[in-house]
């Protein structure tokens, strides 16, 4: 109680006090010519920091008042349209109120705002007495001088002799940030610096020279002009070399460097190395292409999609002979010798974005694999045949990317891009196989093949956008050609082990043969979409989709009787020129709004298959497919969007896939002997059913995610391959047929969330899958069912700044059942864990480990492999500004990487295995411009 | 004591507003985010990290979003414009709605952020503005320049008020000068909110407030709690907040 009355008194004392500093500030603000000015904001600033205190505005006499404002040191600022603002700092009266002075607001030289405020949209600062703006904002032309953009300037003129005239008065002198320029020529500046590189303009009477040195003040003002020049700012440049040396002759290096400003974009990049890297980095894939990095939806392909599948954009990244792209993030299986170079350059500028690269990459393989394919027959018995083989391949690829994209105007838009790629490869391959039919009745062979490829493509493509006044009415036309064409010459040799062998004819033959091919392709291809807006919610899509390809391939087969005699073999030659034309139209209602989105469309599809094919290119012809399929395609597509991060996605698809000309052609390609392949004129394309669900969501304030969806997909007139086995020769020929039934289902669940918030997280994921296939096995329809049971869970656990550990492990278990066969069920295991630690030391010392175990297991065969692999990383940062970085590395710490594959098919298992480069040590020195960058968290 | 000093603006406002047409009123503003710039910020970017985020996908135009602004002298309010392009593709439109009473000296926030909506209601808190000795033209009316900060987010806020218009509120969450703000800026361009187009008299379509607002009800106090320590957990988690919260 008497606290609070002592409060009370306290605060009754204290604002007495207050009350007694608080005072009324008064006072009148007129123009120029002693007209009131009313409606004039009138401010009270603190003086320290010009923080507001509080304002009002002035009424019609041009009055203003402020009352009880708290007695402290005060800045009296007023503010009109068109008028200078004035300020000043008040000074207050010991007690009692205050009465200001008048204050007097001198109007803006209106040239002056008209100039720089209104047109330029210069912001005008006033300094005292001086005004100053940014003069960058001027607009002049490229590479225009100081002088033409003082031209533009209110109040400056230059007269015939090059002289600056300000205000009536002569300039004196010109300075640049600050500095006198070429001992005061004026005109030396003016007429040598570049108007784009100034940033502000400042007009003032300086002190005289003289008056500078002596001290003494003389009272000549030197009308001055201070020219403050940009900051390079969006202007760099960064290079990185790293090279590492390493136990067998082991060795890695890389280079790259990127020179970039606001329009250009260069950048050079090069590596090379004999550990298997075969592709740049994605970080380093990105800093290459620059603003090329991201550019998708280039392909010019409008309306929904019809081709079975989903359309998304894959990452794929290997150095691949058909891909036009940069190869990134690859690793290459057995050894290879690998180097690249590339160039980049890319130009931005206003509404115009060009980007270019050339690059280069060449790869020298060598792998020693060993193969064994297990076929099992009717009659519950199998054989099984190996292959051991040592295969070099030696691929060097050129590409170039080039893409132009201009907007005309707000409306029109045209993408053009052009790719080109010539590749070069020479592979040899030796292989020893082996039949086991039984442990007494086995035969060999061994083959030798080589084969000498050029290859050669080139895609153009042209897409014009435009948009409509009506907002939401578009068009768009796209008009594509692919041009690719290949030589390959190769020699076939087999050799028969006849010693164990009982017939040994039949299933290995003696072989030696010269081969040549010659192919080419051309593909056009063209698309329109009309969209029509309907009350800004509802779409009307309309497309249409053309493309053509023509491709034709000559390939002939000589059998090399004696070392000069060669003979064409025309069971084994044959001339093919096939056409592939397709049209379709299409259209679809869209509902767009709030986040809801649902599509509804139909299409109508034409395919017309027409191909051809002889022995030589103008011999008789021995076959000719003239098929023409017509369908019609519906589309739904749903998703709606939803607060709090949820997504829900629905969708049904139908594809239709015609099958290919080779399965149409009623001929027997019995260039391998052990699997003929014979064509069926009977086809129907294959038709799929797909429907999609999904459902997501993450909230960001929990960091709990959830990601749930099924997609299945029905089959009907699947194109299958029906396969016939000799029991006697095991010869296997292949012919392609339709069949309904085939099913796949693809659930998925994944769930994630924090343990420890920031410090621990964990997801669990489980994506069983469940396929069915049909297919005709010694004319007996044969069911396979595969179940595969996938589960897997990854714990990130970063509890310290400088410790964290990224850990996981799946398991795979792939069931596959027979079911006319069930005693050849096959159960397949992958299990495998990673660990991924970073340790930060002090001193910029690091540590690195990777852990990386895999398990492939097929109790069947009594398989049961397993490959650790352990690598390790020392490094340690050097320099002030970290550039540089000295690295021990320890791959493959156990000797044990290998590449193994298994897979169960229809009537076959099959496992493979590659010898892989293994344990190696590197110690290497990174040197990058920028700071070396650590990796330690994702 | 400042609540004071405005109830006795808005009355001089509404004695002299027969004279000023300039208080009653829409605005529309271009919302230009600069995503580049800001993820470049976030301390965990190292430089090679933020050469090749410019290099990239840097965008000088930034992304832009119409908001709208309409004001008396008791009150504004602030939603999304129509938007500049009509999509076939409909991305959600979170809900954002800020209405100041200058009457009563208090707000009201519609939004989502951090994935959820809150209702955010508490009395109007001016920053710290210090007005500049500069002026600039925006759509004819002469602005001065203010600039104040704001700790939560990190950020310089620069802002240009009409004198002309004398409503102290402004876009998004800026308000409190004396004058309508009709442009601010984030940190020198992370940020660019600039009105496109003032037009003065009722406007056509008041805003109105959803008739069901759904959401979690808080304080500004407890909002700002929540909002900082998201920022806080997502800058130890190595996230951008700003995905999640408007910047």
């Amino acid at each position: 109680m008497k606290l609070l009355v002592s409060c009370l008194l306290l605060g009754f004392i204290a604002f007495a006090s207050q009350a007694q500093s608080k005072l009324t500030i008064r006072g009148v603000v007129k123009d120029t010519t002693n007209n009131p000015l009313d409606y004039t904001s009138v401010l009270l600033l603190s003086p320290k920091d010009s923080a507001l205190v509080t304002y009002t505005l002035t009424n019609e006499d041009g009055e203003f008042q402020f009352k009880n404002v708290e007695r402290q040191p005060l800045l009296i600022k007023a503010t009109y349209m068109g008028y200078l603002p004035v300020q000043k700092e008040l000074v207050l009266p010991e007690t009692g109120d205050l009465d200001v002075d008048e204050i007097q607001l001198m109007p803006i030289l209106q040239e002056l705002y008209e100039v720089v405020v209104k047109a330029a949209k210069a912001p005008l600062m006033m300094r005292g007495d001086t005004l100053e703006y940014d003069a960058s904002k001027f607009k002049v032309p490229p590479g225009a001088t100081l002088e033409e953009l003082l031209r533009k300037l209110p109040g400056i003129q230059i007269d015939k002799d090059g002289n600056i005239v300000a205000q009536g008065e002569q300039v004196q002198k010109v300075t640049v940030d600050g500095r006198r320029f070429f001992g005061g020529n004026t005109k030396m500046a003016t007429q040598n610096l570049n108007a784009e590189s100034v940033s502000k303009l400042q007009l003032y009477d300086d002190k005289s020279e003289q008056s500078k040195l002596t001290g003494v003040e003389d009272g000549v003002k030197e009308k001055t002009l201070n020219v403050e020049l940009k900051e390079d700012a969006r202007k760099g440049g960064f290079g990185k070399l790293s090279a590492a040396l390493g136990t067998d002759g082991r060795w890695t290096a890389n280079a790259s460097f990127n020179k970039f400003d606001k329009v250009n974009q260069f950048s050079v990049i090069g590596y090379g190395n004999n550990v298997n890297q075969s592709g740049l980095s994605w970080d380093d894939l990105q800093e290459f292409k620059g603003s090329g990095a991201f550019q998708f939806g280039d392909t010019g392909d409008f309306g929904f999609n019809g081709r079975g599948g989903s359309n998304y954009i894959s990452f794929s990244g290997g150095d691949n002979e058909e891909s036009f792209e940069i190869p990134f993030n690859n690793l290459n299986s057995g050894y290879s010798n690998n180097q690249a170079i590339g160039v980049n350059y890319n130009y931005l500028k206003d509404k115009k974005d060009f980007n270019s690269n050339y690059f280069f990459s060449r790869s020298d393989q060598s792998m020693e694999s060993f193969n064994s394919r297990t076929n099992f027959l009717q009659d519950n018995t199998s054989f099984t045949s190996t292959d051991q083989s040592s295969q070099n391949n030696m691929a060097g690829h050129h590409r170039v990317n080039l893409r132009f994209q201009n907007e005309l105007d707000s409306a029109n838009t045209i993408t053009i891009n052009v790719k080109g790629r010539l590749s070069s490869l020479n592979t040899y391959l030796a292989s020893h196989q082996e039949l086991i039919r039984s442990s007494t009745e086995q035969s060999q062979m061994d083959r030798n093949n080589s084969s000498d490829k050029w290859s050669g493509a080139f895609q153009g493509t042209a897409i014009y956008r435009h948009k409509f006044k009506k907002n939401g009415r578009n068009f768009a036309a796209s008009i594509s050609d692919t041009y690719s064409k290949a030589d390959q010459n190769g020699v076939q040799k087999s050799v028969v082990d006849l010693m164990n062998s009982t017939d040994p004819n039949t299933y290995f033959r003696n072989l030696d043969q010269l081969n040549q091919a010659l192919s080419g392709a051309n593909l056009i291809k063209s698309s329109l979409l009309f969209v029509e807006p309907i009350k800004k919610i509802f779409f009307w899509e309309t497309f249409y989709n053309f493309s053509q390809s023509q491709s034709e391939t000559n390939r002939q087969v000589y059998d090399v009787e004696s070392s000069d005699t060669q003979e064409l073999n025309p069971d084994l030659s044959r001339f093919f020129e096939n056409t592939i034309t397709y049209n379709r139209f299409g259209s679809s209602i869209r509902y767009a709004n709030k986040g809801s989105n649902l599509s509804l469309g139909l299409a109508a599809s034409n395919y017309q298959l027409n191909g051809q094919f002889s022995v030589l290119k103008d011999s008789e012809i021995l076959g000719r497919v003239n098929k023409s399929y017509l369908n019609f395609t519906p589309n739904l597509t749903y998703s709606k969007t939803m607060k709090g991060n949820k997504r829900l996605s629905a969708g049904y698809n139908m594809g239709v896939n015609p099958p290919s000309i080779s399965d149409l052609q009623p001929y027997k390609d019995i260039s391998n002997p052990l699997y003929i392949r014979e064509g069926n004129p009977d086809l129907e394309p294959q038709v799929s059913h797909s429907f999609n669900t999904g459902y997501s969501m993450y909230d960001p304030i929990s960091f709990i995610n959830l990601r749930v969806s099924f997609n299945s997909t029905f089959y009907q007139n699947q194109v299958v391959q029906n396969q016939t086995i000799d029991p006697e020769t095991f010869v296997t020929t292949y012919k392609a047929g339709n069949v309904s039934g085939g099913q796949r289902f693809n659930p998925y669940l994944g769930f994630g969330f924090p343990i420890v918030k920031t410090k621990a997280s964990a997801y669990l994921y489980a994506n069983p899958s469940y396929t069915k296939s049909l297919a005709l096995i010694n004319s007996v329809e044969t069911e396979t069912q595969t179940n595969g049971n996938n589960f897997g869970l990854n714990l990130n656990l970063t509890p310290l700044e400088w410790f964290s550990l990224y850990t996981g492990s799946s398991f795979r278990l792939s069931k596959t059942k027979y079911e006319q066969n069930p005693s050849r069920n096959q159960d397949i295991i992958n299990w495998s864990a990673y660990s991924n630690m970073n340790i930060k030391f002090p001193k910029d010392f690091y540590l690195d480990v990777k852990f990386n175990y895999n398990r492939y297991k097929n109790e069947s065969f009594g398989f049961d492999q397993e490959v650790p692999i352990l690598n390790a990383f020392v490094y340690k940062l050097l320099g002030k500004a970290k550039k540089w970085e000295v690295r021990l590395s320890a791959y493959d710490v156990f000797k044990q990487n290998q590449t193994i594959s298994q897979y169960a098919g229809q009537n076959y298992v099959s496992s493979g295995r590659i010898e892989t480069l293994s344990r190696y040590f590197l110690l290497g020195v990174t040197y990058n411009m920028r700071g070396v960058e650590v990796k330690n968290r994702r | 004591m400042k609540l004071k000093y405005l109830k006795i603006l808005i009355l001089v406002l509404i004695s002299t507003g027969l004279k000023a047409q300039n208080i009653v009123g829409e605005v529309e503003y271009r919302y230009r985010i600069f995503y580049d710039k800001i993820y470049s910020s976030l301390p965990h970017i190292t430089e090679q990290e933020k050469d090749r985020i410019q290099l990239t996908w840097s965008n000088p135009e930034g992304y832009s979003t119409r908001m709208k602004l309409q004001f008396w002298p008791e009150k504004s309010i602030y939603t999304f414009g129509e938007p500049y392009e009509v999509r076939s593709y409909s991305w959600q439109v979170k809900d954002y709605l800020i209405q100041n009473n200058l009457e009563d000296q208090t707000y009201l926030k519609y939004m989502d952020q951090m994935g959820k909506t809150y209702i955010v209601r508490d009395s109007l808190n001016a920053p710290k503005w210090r007005v500049m000795n500069e002026i600039r033209d925006i759509l004819g009316h002469m602005c001065m320049k203010a600039v104040a900060e704001d700790s939560l987010k990190g950020q310089k806020i620069t802002a240009w008020f009409a004198s002309d218009i004398p409503i102290p509120t402004g876009p998004e969450e800026q308000f409190g000068l004396p004058g309508l703000i009709l442009a601010y800026d984030i940190n020198d361009g992370m940020l660019i909110v600039e009105a496109e187009k003032i037009t003065f008299g009722e406007p056509e379509e008041i805003i109105s407030l959803p008739k069901r607002m759904r959401g979690r009800e808080v304080s500004g106090t407890e909002y700002h709690d929540i909002a900082r320590k998201f920022i806080q957990t997502s800058i130890e988690s190595r996230r951008a907040w700003m995905w999640e919260i408007r910047y």
